[in-house]
């Protein structure tokens, strides 16, 4: 790809249209310029030729033999023919050879109607067999993975699908097996096909041979209304396609073109996790809890109910908290009504992350692939930010940049990519390469202590550009609209500061919180400090809930208001990147007619209040204008987003880091039965050299106590980037919730029974 | 012309094997000189003075091939293409398990030629006494001083990997052999880059064949004029030809260039009494046939591609009238479709398409429209591959049809409906 105007022009003639293009371009893409297509399998434009489908031959004067359009770059003066009969012939050669073996089975395959090899055939084919023999009989169905089937008979073995575990994810899962007309696509290993990214693998598959089980005989593609939306699943925004059908998502699409935030790419969240919208369980109607059980109740009532709280309460003892799973238009409104009741306490910070935007070190997700060495502190982007890794993953592999990882941890063994992993920041900077001059910095937006020391130690010099991977999706948009206590829309400086989360739990468990109003998150789940948050909403008479499930905090509420999710609203959101994204509705989905968007429900709040609303427009001015006012002042780790947690403590025992899976969660994934086979299971993974001083082996079951809480029957996992002397949970698990053991603990292993012993029944297990 | 014995001279007269009796003959003094004496741009230009080209079956000019390795001081790999399996070839091996140290001076001299420190040569699974030998002898001359650091004290380090295949014809084909010997799945590499650019490990190599490398020996021994002085114009020196078939003493047999291919069936005995020459294949089994009439031609890589073959590797297959022509074709189609790395659909398909069709040749279940289709799929597959393993189904199948369509005629069924397993499918 060209990066600048100096690359030198050819011109090109292809079927006589002169083309300019830089120095190098393959034909395959000069010819689109003109419009013109050339047929290919193998070749993709984000992995280049791999010059094995032979579909794409054009004739090109002065050479002797049909040439691949996919690996020969344009030269000047080269004058090519796509349509001359030699290459029409040599189209056709080719096409009837995919068709000796090729199953006829369009009708029920799932591709058919965007099959590239249905639509070449009718456009370069012969129409008619010379081919009297059967054809080769192979499975139909191979289950790859949790996610892939393939159906032998239909892979015309493009590779494509093994190059993009090659090229673009590195995990090298897929290989081509055996040889000649016996070629099968199967894993090297002969293990499960997993990882983040698989449902990409059936986009790329020119035929139906790869298929998503969420999507198999669901649908043909010409009955499925389609409406182009971000993706709000995390903080990245990718740009997706979403094809509904008799009131329910079918599926998702990445976009070709979307160089600039997905780069093409989809994870298989937010690919795959769409199923909850039209899962039995969603609350349909808001919900009241009266003597201990939850009954019906109109929306009437429910604002009439909820504004009484409110309006009875001392604004001190209300407080707001979410935002990150709203669209801006929300956030504001969230902080707006509020305020404008009085209420100062406001927090999005539902969960872990204390800071969503890099102020004036923020760079793109273009910028961070042009980089020399990325630095990425605190937890792994790889499962708050899966598609952004990519990126990483990119930049390692094929542009040479050096990742450099400070203590950092990963649920899974790291990928392919080279990386070189260090106990602290000053030893990271020591590893950056001596002729980098552009460095990323990855922080999980957790510890703000530990970004603020990274971002302090960059030499001067070094453009650096800064990421906070996060996690709910829209967790800046709240952020810079003003879903804080010391911030107003903007980053405005606000009269007097309310009570951020901690605080508010702080007095909830004292008795001072009346009511505590949550929106579009569970920090019943996700907040660190599990027993607090507990009591928290024990303890506050009027908790309203805004959710789409019963989740961990909807059980605790007083009211529960029934939610739509982001592909029933419209709106904008902001990625982490700080790009502001649209919302589209999904066309056609049922399930949910009586569920309220959180603008709706603000608004009837409002009414209710007798608070005055910003019309549309105003709204819509508002946000746009705030959200071009970055947090130019602010850096990685700033005291305006709070007060640093003390160190952890220095007990003996191992100390609790949380990790996140794309999987887990208590929301959206916990109610999407398609995704269950997905779901991590409930581990402990620690060092090796701890695993031997603790006499723990892998497999293992144990318990984690700490003080008096515990946690029972976790799997011991052993890794290598574990750091000593720490133990690592997988956050979010509804079931085993990785907060119950509370904030920054420090917890013994206890309980160990053998994996063996376990598996047999035995377990009565013998003490650590 | 008589039979000569360059690379083949002492084979069953004396021990090769022994680094000893290796270096009694002269042995490894070649290489020595080199070092000592002769600057490497001096051995590739005394290489491509001597109008060596590849033996191992495209016949490119060695010389030249070597000029294509950027001017620069970049590391760089020499490799010795030993996985011969070209159907009908045998003076690989032979070589490897006869004079294995010549083999290994012959790697020596072109990895000097080069400029390399690392010559690495790629034996084929099925080689496994050839392997032993090679290696019996490579630790020998490790002992000698031969391979190593700082040889005879001039300061070259040259070290010598070998690596065993998997049994696999498509290593053979350079770049399926440069995967292979990276541990990655043997198959050839879209072109370009060229290995002489980026080759095994992404640096630049060459790729020699064994019997090419040998040469090298008596080349710098004997002069580049010695060399070029016998053969043809274009096709110079000498040449190891594996002849097999219907002769009465097949086996490998070292000439000049330019012999004609009666003379070759006379030295290795002749035609057995009574018979009569159908056919030779000249050059391996992705040649096409010479017949009665070629029988003067000259065994030279212009003489026989002007006939419409190839000298390939100089695998010379003789063909009598007891041949069954199908059985050959399908025999042939088979090892072809079977040894496809399956990366090209014209390949992969085509092949097993020509195969399925041709067996049911040879059970007598022929289609009147198979021979026309035979013809034009052979014919559509070639050209149109990464690699030349599809292009060489067509040569033999094609040439064997038009000369005794006799034999495919009469393996045609009378009843249609009877010949197939299923009905046509149609598309």
């Amino acid at each position: 790809m060209p990066e600048n105007s100096t690359v030198e022009q050819v011109t090109v003639t292809i079927d006589g249209v002169h083309v300019r293009v830089p120095k190098g371009t393959l034909l395959v893409e000069a010819a689109k310029q003109i419009q013109r297509e050339i047929p290919v399998y193998c070749y993709h434009p984000k992995m280049g030729p791999a010059g094995l489908c032979r579909i794409c031959l054009v004739e090109i004067e002065g050479m002797p033999k049909l040439q691949i359009a996919c690996n020969t770059p344009a030269t000047d003066g080269m004058i090519v023919h796509t349509e001359s009969g030699k290459a029409a012939e040599g189209r056709r050669a080719v096409l009837e050879l995919y068709l000796v073996n090729h199953p006829l089975d369009c009708p029920i395959c799932d591709k058919g109607g965007e099959c590239d090899l249905q639509d070449y055939a009718m456009a370069y084919g012969q129409g008619a067999s010379r081919v009297a023999d059967p054809k080769a009989s192979k499975p139909k169905a191979v289950d790859l993975g949790p996610t892939i089937v393939l159906d032998e008979e239909r892979c015309v073995v493009c590779q494509r699908c093994v190059r993009f575990d090659d090229i673009i994810t590195g995990d090298r899962q897929l290989v081509l097996k055996d040889r000649g007309v016996r070629d099968i696509i199967a894993t090297a290993t002969g293990d499960p096909y997993h990882h983040n990214f698989t449902g990409n693998v059936t986009e790329l598959c020119p035929v139906g041979a790869l298929t998503s089980k969420t999507y198999r005989f669901k649908s043909r593609p010409w009955d499925l209304k389609r409406v182009q939306t971000s993706c709000t699943q995390c903080a990245v925004g990718c740009q997706q396609f979403v094809d509904t059908r008799v009131g329910a998502v079918q599926r998702t699409m990445s976009l070709e073109h979307d160089d600039a935030i997905s780069d093409s790419w989809l994870c298989d969240r937010g690919r795959y996790n769409v199923g909850f919208y039209k899962d039995e369980r969603r609350i349909v109607q808001p919900l009241y809890k009266q003597d201990g059980e939850f009954v019906q109740i109109g929306w009437d009532d429910a604002f009439a109910l909820w504004a009484k709280a409110i309006r009875e309460a001392q604004p001190g003892s209300v407080g707001a908290i979410g935002g990150g799973r709203l669209t801006n238009e929300e956030a504001y409104l969230l902080q707006d009504v509020f305020r404008k009741a009085g209420v100062r306490n406001l927090d999005w910070r539902a969960g872990r992350q204390r800071q969503a935007s890099p102020g004036k070190n923020g760079g793109s997700l273009l910028a961070l692939e042009q980089v020399d060495a990325i630095v990425e502190i605190g937890e792994s982007p790889a499962e708050r930010a899966p598609v952004m890794d990519l990126r990483i993953r990119k930049a390692v592999s094929r542009r040479g940049a050096k990742l450099i990882r400070v203590n950092s941890y990963e649920s899974k063994p790291p990928s392919a990519i080279a990386c070189t992993d260090v106990a602290t920041i000053d030893d990271a900077i020591a590893a950056l390469p001596p002729h980098a001059k552009r460095v990323a910095l990855v922080w999980d937006g957790v510890d703000l202590a530990l970004g603020k020391r990274a971002l302090d130690a960059i030499p001067v010099g070094l453009e650096t550009f800064a990421y906070i991977t996060g996690e709910q999706g829209n967790a800046r948009g709240a952020e810079a609209m003003g879903v804080h206590p010391a911030f107003g829309p903007g980053y405005a400086s606000v009269p007097e500061c309310g009570r951020d989360i901690d605080g508010m739990i702080a007095d909830a468990r004292s008795g001072k919180m009346r009511v505590l109003s949550i929106f579009g998150a569970n920090p019943a789940l996700h907040y660190p400090d599990g027993p607090a948050i507990a009591e928290a909403l024990e303890k506050t008479p009027f908790v309203v809930v805004s959710e789409l499930f019963m989740t961990q905090t909807a059980k605790a509420a007083t009211l529960v208001l029934p939610a739509k999710g982001a592909y029933e609203k419209d709106g904008t959101t902001t990625n982490l990147a700080g790009d502001v994204l649209p919302v589209n509705a999904a066309s056609g989905l049922e399930g949910a007619e009586n569920a309220l968007s959180d603008l709706e429900m603000l608004i009837g709040l409002a009414q209710a209040l007798g608070v005055a609303l910003p019309s549309s427009d105003e709204l819509e001015a508002a946000v746009i204008g705030h959200l071009a006012r970055a947090a130019e002042s602010f850096a990685f780790g700033d005291a305006a987003f709070g007060t640093p947690r003390a160190p952890a403590s220095d007990e003996p025992g191992l100390r609790v880091l949380v990790q996140s899976s794309i999987f887990a969660g208590g929301g959206t994934i916990a109610h999407d039965d398609r995704l269950a086979e997905l779901e991590p299971l409930p581990e402990a993974a620690i060092s090796v050299g701890d695993a031997k001083a603790l006499g723990v082996e892998m497999g293992d079951y144990v318990d984690l106590h700490s003080g008096d809480r515990v946690m029972h029957d976790l799997l011991v996992e052993v890794r290598a980037n574990v750091p000593r002397g720490t133990v690592v949970l997988i956050g979010g698990l509804p079931d085993d919730p990785a907060n119950a053991l509370g904030a920054d603990a420090v917890a013994t292993i206890t309980n160990v029974r053998n994996a063996l012993a376990a598996a047999s029944g035995d377990l009565a297990g013998v003490g650590a | 012309m008589p039979i000569v014995q360059v690379l083949t001279a002492g084979i069953g007269e004396a021990d090769l094997r022994d680094i000893a009796v290796y270096r009694q003959r002269g042995g490894y003094k070649q290489f020595e000189r080199a070092l000592r004496e002769l600057k490497p741009a001096d051995v590739a230009q005394l290489c491509d003075a001597s109008g060596l080209r590849g033996r191992g079956g495209a016949g490119f000019p060695t010389g030249k091939k070597w000029s294509f390795l950027p001017k620069n001081d970049s590391p760089r790999y020499l490799v010795c293409n030993c996985d011969e399996a070209e159907p009908g070839t045998f003076k690989d091996h032979m070589l490897l398990e006869e004079t294995p140290h010549l083999v290994l001076e012959g790697m020596l001299l072109g990895a000097y030629g080069i400029g390399s420190h690392h010559a690495f040569i790629y034996i084929r699974g099925e080689f496994k006494r050839g392997y032993q030998i090679f290696m019996d002898a490579l630790n020998q001359a490790r002992q000698a001083g031969l391979v190593g650091k700082n040889l005879f004290g001039t300061g070259f380090d040259l070290e010598v990997t070998v690596h065993r295949g998997a049994g696999a014809y498509i290593c053979g084909e350079e770049t399926a052999l440069l995967n292979s010997l990276e541990g990655k799945r043997g198959e050839p590499r879209l072109k370009p880059p060229f290995p002489a650019v980026a080759g095994l490990y992404g640096m630049p190599t060459v790729v020699n064949n064994v019997e090419t490398l040998a040469y090298l020996v008596p080349i710098l021994e004997k002069g580049a004029e010695w060399f070029a002085s016998v053969g043809t114009e274009r096709s110079k020196g000498y040449k190891i030809v594996s002849v097999s078939g219907h002769v009465q003493k097949p086996g490998n047999y070292e000439m000049a260039l330019g012999t004609t291919v009666r003379e070759i069936i006379e030295i290795a005995g002749g035609l057995r009494a009574g018979r009569k020459l159908m056919a030779v294949q000249p050059g391996g089994g992705s040649s096409a046939c010479l017949f009665e009439e070629h029988l003067d031609l000259p065994y030279d890589y212009e003489s026989v591609a002007k006939a419409g073959s190839m000298l390939g590797s100089g695998a010379f297959l003789v063909m009598d009238d007891t041949t069954d022509f199908v059985k050959a074709a399908y025999n042939l189609v088979r090892f072809f479709a079977h040894e496809s790395c399956g990366q090209c659909t014209p390949c992969r398909e085509g092949g097993h398409w020509l195969e399925t069709v041709l067996e049911r040749f040879v059970h007598g279940n022929g289609l009147r429209d198979d021979l026309d289709m035979l013809h034009k799929v052979s014919h559509q597959i070639t050209g149109l591959n990464l690699c030349a393993l599809g292009d060489s189904i067509e040569p033999f199948l094609a040439s064997v049809l038009d000369r005794f369509p006799e034999q495919f005629q009469a393996r045609v069924v009378r009843a249609p409906q009877d010949a197939l397993a299923k009905d046509t499918v149609p598309a």
